[in-house]
């Protein structure tokens, strides 16, 4: 009797484990529907989607509902809808989004059997962005962007400047000496540069001469400096002089517009721009060139990033579906039919076209000194912000000097230590 | 009789007071019980992510050394004297014009003036935005060929509060043009009639009988426009982000810049308590000078 009772206490064990397992199994294959947060640059949200859909076609029981949010409006809604507790399972988020939300970010360290071995096969500076104060990784870097500077090739040439060998060892000064040539020489071209209105490129201009936002701890604000206040001067010249439109810090006109127009000889801009304008200039040649150097050579290091968030309601397929999207080969594939640069130390994306215009971004990130992606990761920058452009359009409408706008910006900082 | 009384007092009181009541409970839930709720924000000192801290009215107290809040206050206030009044001119101008259902294709020109105001104030910004750019504009285009300079429309701090005023007024005219209309046609014709034998001048006609009639209608108009002028949001930051500067940036975009990219709930409440009471203040205003309507009797 004994026996038997011992027999049946066995398969009752045995059948209620088969059976446990049975339903975890069958729990993980539930249907689920990801909410998908996303913002185009240019045509990434469909590239997702199409990067994904071999993911998707492996796993059916998972399904997207994607949102695709104009980006002016993304923080905002992304912030609304996590104070609210209901934020979405997946969103794209950029490194300055980052610097505001990262405590709401659910860390990925949980999700992956190791760890160090997920933030080695990124970038160092795209995993500096996404780490919190812990040290924890909270979202996956997809693509590595810089600032660098664009030309209108056929105008330089027009003026007898090869503008891809002058760029090699060009300072500033030189760099003005030859955009007047080719204003001179072209009739249609009208300014020498265009500067996207965002304090994020105008500091790409601001590290080349030595200027910086903080100290050097990063315990203070630092905006009060010889560098910045001459970068600052630097660009009020130049939009005295007609070197720069105003329409775009003061009449906030779109500087890709200006440059495809064939208005401006250069553009400072993300590294993205080479979709943009691959698809719409027509008229004239392009190439992407070194930035040039003042006190130091310098980029901006940037990036974007795909992230779930603490309150996200399936937590555990997005978390799949992100390590998934972020693999070598889906990185790749992304990357390239985006054109974007990717974050992946490992990645070899064989872009259609301009092979050379991202080395020569990659070329200009590897100058760059890591200060600048620590300033820009700090949340207080991203607080003043907007503050710090509205200072300096009023140091180009001749409001106030320079001086005076560095010390309103650190006075307003402060407030944020 | 009791019954009587009883069924008259369901019908005069309780019978309205329960066809309001799911308006009521609307407004309460979504006017009233929000606007405590800022007042109670504005006394904290409160991050999206972080917890409210309870800090009196220190942030009205900052709101009073804030150069940046008062330079958007004055904005915002000759922004909204100055659409109000050329939008009840204009919209009045459009009524007279288009009151009679007489002219050839005044319906057409009725529906023409009234489309912008059913755009997305967003797209008439950039549409705007596109007509009045330095560079890329299609006005300085024109004066540019024909061998003129460029104006700066958007980007010298004075035109360009002109130029989002009169976009302003173009975009909103056409919506109190038909509350105008319904208040003219609402005039008996019969004091018109009377005052042609009289032999009454049109433009005393207008001034002693259009107007005064017109009168509750007017103050619909002014406190409406008001309200939306003080709100003007969308079509100002899609044509100029507030710019040249602080040039055309009002309250109500200091408010989101200070919630959402300084992250301080607490301080932006400050602020839209402030815009509340200086809403109520303009509204209560144009009520005190309105009067009492005039009746046709």
């Amino acid at each position: 009797m004994k026996k038997i009772l011992l027999l049946l206490s066995v398969l009752l064990l045995v059948s209620i484990q088969l059976f446990a397992a049975g339903a975890q199994e069958q729990k993980a294959q539930q249907p689920v529907t990801l909410s998908v947060m996303w913002f185009n640059d240019a045509n990434e949200s469909d590239v997702f989607l199409a990067t994904i859909a071999d993911y998707l076609a492996a796993n059916p029981h998972v399904k997207l509902d994607m949102q695709v949010v104009a980006f002016a409006d993304y923080e905002q809604k992304l912030k609304l809808m996590i104070s609210g507790g209901n934020p979405p399972d997946v969103a794209r988020v950029t490194n300055n989004h980052l610097a505001a939300l990262i405590s709401s970010l659910e860390p990925i360290d949980g999700y992956v059997a190791d760890i160090n071995a997920v933030k080695a096969q990124f970038m160092p500076a795209s995993v500096a962005f996404a780490l919190d104060d812990a040290g924890k990784l909270r979202a996956y870097p997809t693509e590595a962007t810089a600032n660098g500077m664009i030309v209108n090739k056929t105008a330089f040439a027009k003026a007898g400047i090869d503008v891809v060998a002058l760029s090699k060892t060009w300072t500033w000064d030189s760099w003005e000496q030859a955009v007047r040539k080719v204003i001179a020489a072209n009739d249609k071209i009208k300014y020498g540069l265009a500067l996207d209105f965002t304090p994020h490129r105008f500091s790409t201009m601001m590290f080349q001469m030595g200027g910086r936002f903080l100290n050097e701890n990063q315990t203070a604000m630092g905006f009060n400096n010889p560098g910045t206040i001459a970068a600052i001067e630097q660009f009020k010249r130049y939009h005295d002089t007609g070197l720069i439109p105003k329409s775009v810090w003061l009449g906030s006109e779109n500087p890709a517009e200006l440059f495809q127009a064939g208005l401006v000889a250069s553009h400072i801009g993300g590294s993205w721009n080479i979709n943009t304008y691959n698809k719409n200039v027509k008229d004239f040649e392009w190439v992407v060139v070194a930035n040039p150097k003042g006190a130091i050579n310098s980029s901006v290091p940037g990036g974007k990033f795909i992230a779930s968030f603490k309150d996200s309601k399936n937590k555990v397929e997005a978390q799949k579906l992100m390590a998934a999207f972020s693999d070598k080969a889906h990185n790749e594939m992304y990357c390239r039919d985006t054109f974007n640069l990717s974050s992946r130390v490992d990645a070899q994306v064989q872009y259609p076209s301009n092979m050379a215009d991202f080395a020569t971004f990659k070329s200009d990130l590897e100058k760059t000194p890591p200060f600048t992606a620590n300033e820009w990761k700090h949340p207080v920058v991203n607080k003043v912000s907007a503050y710090i452009r509205e200072q300096i359009v009023e140091v180009l409408l001749g409001n106030i000097t320079a001086q005076q706008a560095v010390k309103n910006v650190d006075v307003k900082g402060a407030t944020f230590f | 009789m009791k019954s009587k009384r009883q069924k008259g007092n369901f019908h005069q009181i309780l019978a309205p007071l329960l066809f309001l009541l799911p308006n009521m409970f609307i407004f309460l839930v979504f006017i009233i019980v929000p606007a405590f709720q800022g007042l109670r924000m504005s006394l904290m000192d409160w991050g999206v992510f972080t917890d409210p801290v309870f800090i009196g009215f220190r942030n009205f107290a900052e709101l009073l050394q804030d150069s940046v809040f008062w330079v958007t206050f004055v904005n915002t206030i000759v922004f909204s004297v100055s659409v109000v009044g050329l939008m009840v001119v204009s919209s009045l101008i459009l009524a007279l014009l288009l009151k009679r259902n007489t002219l050839t294709g005044e319906r057409v020109f009725r529906a023409v003036f009234y489309i912008p105001s059913l755009l997305s104030m967003i797209a008439v910004g950039i549409a705007w935005r596109f007509i009045l750019g330095d560079e890329m504009g299609v006005m300085n285009y024109l004066m540019r060929s024909m061998g003129g300079p460029g104006v700066p429309w958007l980007t010298s701090g004075r035109l360009a509060m002109m130029s989002v005023i009169f976009v302003s007024v173009w975009a909103g005219s056409g919506y109190y043009m038909v509350i105008f209309i319904s208040g003219l046609q609402a005039i008996p014709t019969e004091l018109y009639e009377a005052a042609r034998i009289d032999g009454s001048s049109s433009w005393n006609t207008f001034w002693l009988i259009t107007i005064p009639l017109l009168k509750s209608t007017l103050l619909v108009v002014v406190v409406l426009g008001t309200i939306a002028s003080f709100k003007a949001y969308e079509l100002i930051f899609a044509m100029t982000k507030g710019g040249p500067g602080y040039a055309t940036k009002f309250i109500v975009q200091q408010v989101y810049q200070v919630a959402f990219m300084e992250d301080r709930m607490g301080y932006a409440s400050a602020m839209s308590i402030i815009l509340m009471l200086l809403i109520g203040f303009f509204t209560a205003l144009q009520f005190a000078f309105s009067g009492k309507d005039q009746s046709y009797e």
